[in-house]
């Protein structure tokens, strides 16, 4: 069939209009200066579609979500660049692997300045983590219909303590080398397959060039790869479980009064926004406590990861990373210490072995895993410290405080051959 | 398309059901049994056959390197050897606990890292160690020097004489 074709441009028309037509073809929206732009604007970048069309005015409220979970995620993404940038000096050999850190004092550009973001994001990260969990507790984020996300939540958390741990091996100086030496031994108290796990993870019986060359791998690669995807799921659960957790809806507040919401019949379709479940399906002008993700929500990320990258920024330029005195296998520093956030367990591990390191561990991570199936009342979600859930976050925060006063004591407290000081 | 098939094919039996749920019923197994030998052959793979740590068994040297009443540790191979009159024994100085290196103290042996104290024996005397220092085998090699085994533990007491 011929259809009536018009003429096309002429060469010269379409070197004068490439730049637009480049810039039109990577992002087919103007600006968005409607409601109707800031939702196609969500849904044709890739980056945007993540985001929802429109977000709960609660999701936004700074004091409601203290901005733990994006700040955790920012840490990460600086964790990965400045992991990535650290990979082309640093050699996984016992050798070689100090002499690496020297250098990166001494004559890589920035190597210092590099080692000290990544030491400091990953305790921050490690931080944030935990504090993002605190949040979603306290609040009762975890109930019905979250409860898998909060699960995918503390895997999570495991995740990123093994990713720190894997790492504080890599600089193979005295703090490393004992620190692995005493956690790889806690995991060889776990029941009938402790020293299999063990070996496994040492690649040797002794801390030595296999164990560093599995965390050098464990670290840079597989880990990242197991978070990466868990954090998408756990993105991605948060949007299908309706967004983030909220106090219910109050009755319809003054405003323009909706005589009937129209649900349209299953028969038609309204493209993805058809088949997304939750509380942005409807159809028909129902007020609601919602506003549209461009810019409300693009602007409340873009300051958390400003503020998150400066503060890192700040704290590399004052602080330098510790690196201590290179591995001795002779000699153990007295006292050994494990990272801060592992001293809680070391501190336990000086009563028992077994109990400090493995039998209340992984009882608490159990019952963290357990918390949204053994607490089904569907009361008090979407605030902070709700009346009705005294008794769940009155228990949830003994642990906490239990745990980080043991982290205190074990930091604080504990001497040559763990013994009890005063710090004062 | 089988169903398809089946659906305009006259000669189709209901024996055919069955026979395809056992098939849909083998393949399964078959899946998850291939499932569970790839978790089993990374074990395998992940599970070193050489490990490139110094040898287990080592030469210490000429009994009479070590006069009577010596206690001497040997940090690189985590053993303390002990020569008392003609007996001498390997004991083992890597802690109980988790694994650090205990250091000869007045009273025995103590650890730096979570506090255990051992006797002159390797006997716990306090902290969290939950067992004895174990002892090596020591024996006299054909060239004279005496070799200790880390392979092969022997009683707490039993001394080699040289």
């Amino acid at each position: 069939m011929s259809a009536p074709t018009t003429k096309p441009p002429g060469l010269w028309t379409a070197v004068r209009e490439l730049p637009s037509n480049v810039w039109s073809s990577v992002f087919r929206n103007p600006l968005p200066s409607s409601d109707l732009e800031r939702a196609q604007t969500s849904f044709t970048n890739f980056f945007l579609h993540l985001h929802p069309v429109k977000v709960h005015r609660n999701t936004l409220r700074p004091v409601y979500t203290l901005g733990l979970g994006l700040i955790s995620l920012f840490l990460f993404l600086i964790l990965v660049v400045t992991g990535i940038l650290l990979m082309f000096y640093y050699v996984p050999s016992t050798t070689q692997a100090y002499d690496r850190m020297l250098d990166l004092r001494g004559t890589v550009a920035f190597g210092i300045f590099l080692r000290n973001m990544h030491r400091w994001s990953a305790h921050g990260m490690v931080a944030m983590v935990f504090l993002h969990m605190c949040r979603v507790f306290l609040t009762g984020a975890y109930k019905k219909p979250r409860e898998f996300n909060w699960v995918l939540g503390v895997v999570l958390l495991l995740v990123t303590l093994f990713l720190s741990f894997t790492g504080y091996l890599l600089p193979w100086d005295q703090l490393a080398f004992w620190a692995i030496t005493v956690g790889t031994s806690i995991a060889g108290y776990a029941p009938l397959v402790g020293s299999q796990i063990k070996f496994l993870l040492l690649g040797d019986t002794t801390v030595g060039q296999e164990a560093l060359l599995r965390f050098y791998v464990l670290h840079v690669a597989v880990l990242p790869a197991v978070l990466s995807l868990l954090v998408a799921i756990h993105f991605w659960r948060i949007r299908k479980d309706g967004g983030l957790s909220r106090p219910e809806d109050g009755p319809a507040k003054a405003g323009p009064t909706v005589v009937k919401m129209r649900i349209e019949p299953k028969t038609r379709t309204f493209g993805l926004q058809g088949f997304v479940r939750g509380p942005f399906t409807k159809l028909g002008n129902v007020p609601d406590d919602s506003v549209y993700s461009w810019p409300n929500l693009l602007m409340a990320e873009l300051f958390v990861f400003v503020l998150t990258v400066s503060i890192i920024l700040v704290v590399s330029l004052l602080f330098n990373a510790p690196l201590e005195q290179p591995v001795n296998v002779m000699h153990p520093p007295n006292p050994a210490k494990a990272p801060w956030y592992f001293l809680g367990l070391q501190e336990m591990v000086s009563y028992s072995a077994f109990w400090g390191g493995i039998g209340v561990p992984t009882v608490f991570v159990l019952l963290l895993f357990l918390t949204p199936y053994i607490d089904r009342d569907p009361k008090g979600v979407g605030r902070w410290f709700a009346r009705e859930r005294l008794l769940a976050n009155t228990l949830f925060l003994t642990l906490v405080a239990l745990n980080v006063i043991f982290i205190i004591v074990g930091t604080f407290f504990r001497g040559p051959n763990w013994t009890f000081v005063s710090p004062f | 398309m089988p169903s398809a098939a089946r659906s305009h094919d006259p000669g189709a039996t209901e024996a055919q059901v069955p026979r395809r749920r056992l098939l849909a019923w083998l393949s399964s197994v078959g899946l998850f049994g291939s499932a569970v030998l790839a978790v089993v052959s990374d074990l395998v793979f992940f599970k070193p056959r050489v490990t490139y740590s110094p040898s287990a068994r080592f030469s210490i040297g000429k009994p009479d390197d070590f006069p009577p009443g010596t206690r001497i540790a040997r940090d690189l191979e985590r053993v303390c050897i002990v020569r008392d009159g003609n007996k001498m024994a390997a004991i083992s100085t890597t802690c109980t606990h988790l694994g650090c290196i205990v250091s000869i103290s007045d009273t025995g042996f103590a650890c730096p890292c979570h506090g255990s104290h051992y006797d002159q024996d390797g006997n716990v005397t306090g902290g969290p160690a939950p067992k004895a220092l174990p002892w090596f085998k020591v024996n006299l090699a054909p060239n004279g020097e005496l070799e200790v085994d880390k392979n092969s533990l022997v009683d707490p007491g039993t001394y080699f004489n040289v």
